[in-house]
């Protein structure tokens, strides 16, 4: 591909999302929206890093020397991103569909497609780089939202250290490949689809399979039910209460075991069956990043513990969030693999579906 | 300059092009004729490499436009049947990136550009084209055809929206294109547009090439053993009934009548035409119409 075409018609086709009503709009409704969520989150911030003040100043005292675990861990700002993910979830897609659906349609319908590829371009390099400007287009829409929210942050008195300003980048660039998934399905359906109705339709279809129909129906009481069973029962359940203490500990220790495989094998195959579905995907690889030691005591098992254990899990934690989520790499790769995968085959379909068209 | 070699393309098991062989040499302005349908649209979608062939191959400037295509996309411009631009920008600013895309630099597309707008009546016009009319659109198509000097220009009914002035100029540029030694191919089911501007043409019949040449030779071939006789009368006529009659046209409550046979049958056209009155009876030469015309039903009874 050569980069002069390339940048010529990208650049044109940032131009012109960027000076389109459409842009602008849902690029002032997601900085609304992301704003919103912010100062709901930084407040909510605020308020657990007062109790956390507090634990800490009973803890320092004598009486509170026992306070310890989960309790015991600074608040991060990221918990107010957490929260902003929820609605980039949603209006993410939203952003990334409305970015690609009409990308090819609407040349078809304005016939400039023919006059287009009149000039001496190949078809590669008219979809590339189409979706190259689609993208900067969403690139912007997305660096100006999370400036705007980091100003937010400062405004409300929240100023992320170093470590969390890392995080806010990773959440960031796992956000933009969230939106770039939902535009690739979008210029996917620009390319199969006749007009840009039917394209904007169809990618509302697939936002739908993907992102609501895939996660109920996995993640439903009858569908687990039918894959792992009834969850175990607790000794108590079964109305005898005759046993000595050694017999019934054994019980209960057989039921805990029992039911931390329950827990473990239920979460693996959430884990699994999100991977199909970029928003349930994207949703934990926010939570991963926002919130690294819930996401650890989940992957690893230990939030299923009892109390006890669980406490003692999140005490051998590293303070980084940072340190946490490079500690868990190996269990996100494929989650992170599936981030990528999802835009890359979808953009792959359309680049070989428009290269291969008969332009009539 | 343009060849096609047993060009053929099969949409669901139909040929919309049929082993179609072309040889247009430069400087020739070329006209391919036929009705809606008989595949001049498809037959340019693969000179200029849009559309893929089924069997045969194209070549423009002795290049192959399947193998070469971006060779091929140097050497010529196009304009398409229902030409588009983008409605946001202005003609300049569409010349612009059509410009770019042909690798031009800056210094030539500031000349080139406003040369072109002034050439098609353009100049000074700054809305968007998105408010501009059908025809103002099938203008700045002709300034897009040119604008990379191309060796070979390609217009697919290039006057369907044009008004009186506008086709006026688009004769004038095409005739000067054609003076330059750039080859022009034109399609149109306009037999009376072509025939005004071009050199030479191709009759196109489902998908086939039934007749090519220069004018003179196809109206000698194509009208050959076919009268016209236009007869008017007083009172309505009878309807005539001869062996060598083609065709009878009636009018004016059958008091005038266009007859096309196949030998001059003006003495039988009197003798049953008399009784009503005769005030006009003459033997036409067969116009150009007639004359494609009989070419398209010979194909078509074929």
């Amino acid at each position: 591909m050569r980069t002069g075409v390339l940048g010529t018609i990208a650049g044109k086709e940032f131009r012109d999302h960027v000076r389109s009503r459409r842009f602008r709009t849902l690029t002032a409704i997601l900085a609304i929206i992301a704003v919103t969520a912010l100062i709901d989150g930084a407040f909510a911030y605020q308020q657990n890093l007062d109790q956390y003040n507090e634990a800490q100043a009973v803890a320092s005292s004598e009486d509170g020397g026992g306070m310890g675990g989960y309790s015991s861990f600074k608040p991060s700002v990221l918990m107010a991103f957490e929260r902003m993910g929820y609605l980039l979830s949603t209006i993410g897609a939203v952003l990334g569909i409305a970015m690609g659906f009409d990308l090819i349609t609407a040349e078809k319908e304005s016939k400039s497609l023919k006059i287009l590829l009149s000039h001496p371009v190949y078809r590669d390099e008219v979809i590339t780089s189409k979706a190259m400007g689609g993208v900067a287009a969403i690139a912007l829409a997305m660096g100006v939202v999370f400036l705007l929210s980091l100003a937010v942050l400062l405004i409300s008195g929240v100023v992320p250290d170093v470590e969390e300003m890392v995080r806010i980048i990773i959440f960031g660039l796992i956000s933009f490949l969230f939106v770039f998934s939902f535009f690739a399905i979008a210029l996917f359906m620009s390319t199969v689809a006749k007009n840009s109705g039917n394209a904007l339709i169809g990618s509302l279809a697939i936002l739908i399979i993907v992102g609501v129909f895939f996660p109920s129906f996995f993640g439903n009481a009858a569908m687990t039910h039918a894959i792992f069973g009834a969850p175990p029962e607790s000794p108590q359940m079964g109305g005898v209460i005759s046993f000595n203490d050694a017999e019934c500990e054994q019980m209960w220790n057989e039921y805990r075991e029992k039911s931390v495989r329950y827990q473990m094998a239920l979460h693996g195959y959430y884990d699994l069956t999100a991977l199909l579905s970029p928003t349930k995907n994207y949703m934990q690889m926010a939570m991963a990043v926002a919130d690294p030691r819930d996401t650890a005591a989940i992957v690893s098992g230990a939030m299923f513990q009892d109390w006890d254990e669980t406490q003692e899990f999140y005490a051998d934690l590293p303070d980084s969030g940072l340190a946490i989520l490079a500690g868990m790499l190996g269990s996100l790769v494929k989650n992170i693999v599936a981030l990528l995968v999802f835009p890359a085959a979808f953009f792959g379909l359309a680049w070989v579906r428009f290269v291969r068209e008969d332009i009539r | 300059m343009i060849r096609c070699e047993h060009l053929t393309k099969v949409y669901n098991g139909v040929p919309a092009v049929d082993d179609l062989c072309l040889d247009i040499p430069e400087g020739e302005i070329f006209g391919l004729l036929g009705p809606n349908g008989a595949g001049k649209s498809t037959t340019i979608l693969m000179v200029i490499g849009l559309i893929e062939p089924t069997s045969g191959a194209c070549y423009i400037d002795g290049t192959e436009v399947a193998t070469n295509p971006i060779e091929v996309k140097r050497k010529i411009g196009y304009m398409p049947e229902d030409v588009g631009f983008y409605a946001t920008l202005t003609a300049e600013e569409n010349l612009e990136y059509s410009a770019k895309l042909y690798g031009m630099d800056g210094a030539t597309r500031r000349k080139r550009i406003p040369d072109l707008l002034s050439l098609v009546g353009l100049e000074g016009v700054t809305k968007v084209v998105g408010g501009y009319s059908k025809g103002m659109r099938q203008r700045l198509g002709i300034a897009k055809a040119l604008i990379n000097e191309p060796k070979a220009v390609i217009l697919d009914e290039p006057t369907a929206n044009l008004d009186p002035q506008g086709v006026a100029d688009y004769r004038r540029i095409i005739r000067e294109t054609a003076e330059n030694g750039t080859t022009v191919l034109v399609s149109s089911h306009i037999l009376s547009e072509v025939s005004k501007v071009c050199t030479s043409a191709g009759i196109l019949s489902h998908g086939k090439l039934v007749a090519s040449g220069r004018w003179e030779d196809l109206a000698r071939a194509g009208g050959s053993g076919h009268v016209i006789i236009r007869v008017e009368t007083k009172a309505p006529m009878p309807e005539f009934s001869h062996p060598s009659l083609i065709s009878a046209e009636y009018a004016d409550g059958h008091r005038a009548a266009r007859l096309v046979a196949e030998t001059d049958i003006c003495d039988a056209v009197a003798e049953a035409a008399g009784p009503a009155g005769i005030r006009r009876l003459e033997r036409d030469e067969p116009d150009l119409e007639d004359v494609f015309l009989s070419y398209y039903h010979e194909e078509a009874t074929s």
